[in-house]
């Protein structure tokens, strides 16, 4: 039986040479039904051309890594099957909206900065001690956040926002999201401190409600929801008395 | 190896542009554009029913004057309930509510979204057909 084969066709850019991305390529063997665009590009690197750069770790959706656009729509590489898109070849670029650095490598830089200004992380105005004991949680408490806490940071839903893609002051979802996840955790009392950067002008606000960060997410978070709620909350609070509450 | 003073050269990145035409890569940015889209005649629409009351006011109101003004709102009721249906439907997953401690489910609230609308628009309908009736 012949051996099938994919073509796929990567985004090259090299700095230190190129003006300007252009597409190379490869056509390699489509070995296998469970083989993800994520293994043809191992395979491009190990055999075919080693100087192809990219990103990639765990191979199991979890870090998110891998994100590129794969036939121009956002996509984790390893949760790609080749199968989809065979026999027609397949095109890879890097994540939409964001500077390259080399071939499918994105500038994630701007992203990180927007992460760390919402501040992700359980902020106590007075830490108790260990000795204390735990926090406790109900079911219901978690049920409130556990939607938003599944971000991986893949960037999908900031190379499917033309918001971000017009204006990349925008804060963007996944940021959003977190900042919305930590703000609905009863553990939390630092919504006063994220507020600032949610409810600026180049926060919430600034977002439309394309709605398409929720359908490219690869862990079924919604950012868009958390967007929207952000707002419904930072207008009840200004008007509603007493609706400044931590 | 690089020592602590010494300053890298910072890496040369290439930026894109989204082109004008991106809204017509996707379906779903096609979508949002037309909602948005509709807010223009639907302010436009305002602007000429207000002109009308004035005409109205004014007692210089001649209905079959106003052909085109119908014309228009029959177009323009198209975007309105494009632009509605849309909203009212996305809107149902934004707004939370808890009943006796109990979140209600997202239909719902959708649901209850267009039962309001429908009784709004009867409500409007009634004064602007009266309003109508007694100029």
């Amino acid at each position: 039986m012949p051996e099938k084969k994919i073509t796929i066709q990567a985004a090259r850019f090299d700095p230190d040479k190129d003006q300007e991305p252009h597409l190379q390529s490869y056509e390699i063997p489509f070995y296998d039904d469970s083989m993800v665009v994520l293994d043809a590009l191992n395979y491009i690197k190990s055999h075919v051309d080693g100087t192809l750069s990219y990103r990639w770790s765990c191979r199991m959706g979890i870090c998110g890594s891998c994100g590129m656009m794969v036939d121009g729509v956002p996509k984790l590489t390893c949760n790609a099957f080749v199968r989809d898109y065979w026999p027609k070849p397949i095109v890879i670029e890097p994540l939409t909206n964001f500077p390259i650095v080399r071939d499918l490598v994105i500038d994630m830089d701007d992203f990180m900065d927007k992460l760390k200004s919402v501040k992700p992380w359980i902020i106590r105005r007075q830490e108790i001690p260990l000795g204390a004991g735990e926090h406790r949680q109900t079911n219901e408490q978690i049920d409130e956040f556990r939607q938003f806490s599944q971000c991986i940071n893949c960037m999908l839903c900031y190379a499917a926002c033309p918001v971000y893609g017009l204006d990349d002051k925008f804060l963007g979802p996944a940021a959003t999201a977190l900042a919305r996840r930590y703000n609905l955790d009863s553990r939390d009392q630092g919504l006063k401190l994220r507020q600032p950067v949610i409810g600026d002008a180049e926060g919430i606000w600034e977002c439309s409600f394309v709605g398409e960060c929720s359908v490219v997410c690869p862990k079924g978070v919604d950012p868009a929801k958390a967007i929207q709620q952000s707002k419904w909350d930072t207008t009840l609070r200004f008007v509603v008395p007493y609706g400044n509450r931590d | 190896m690089a020592t602590e003073t010494e300053v890298l050269p910072a890496t040369r990145v290439y930026r894109r542009r989204l082109s004008t035409g991106w809204w017509t890569r996707k379906r779903n940015y096609f979508l949002y554009v037309v909602r948005e889209f509709t807010s223009l005649p639907l302010a436009l629409w305002l602007l000429w029913f207000l002109w009308e009351v004035q005409r109205a006011k004014l007692g210089t109101y001649h209905p079959p004057a106003s052909t085109a003004f119908v014309i228009f709102s029959v177009i323009v009721l198209v975007f309105a309930l494009y632009h509605s249906i849309t909203f009212l439907s996305l809107a149902g997953s934004i707004l939370h509510f808890r009943v006796l401690d109990r979140p209600v489910p997202s239909r719902l609230v959708v649901l209850a979204q267009f039962a309001i609308w429908a009784v709004a628009s009867a409500v409007i309908a009634a004064v602007l057909i009266g309003f109508g009736t007694y100029t």
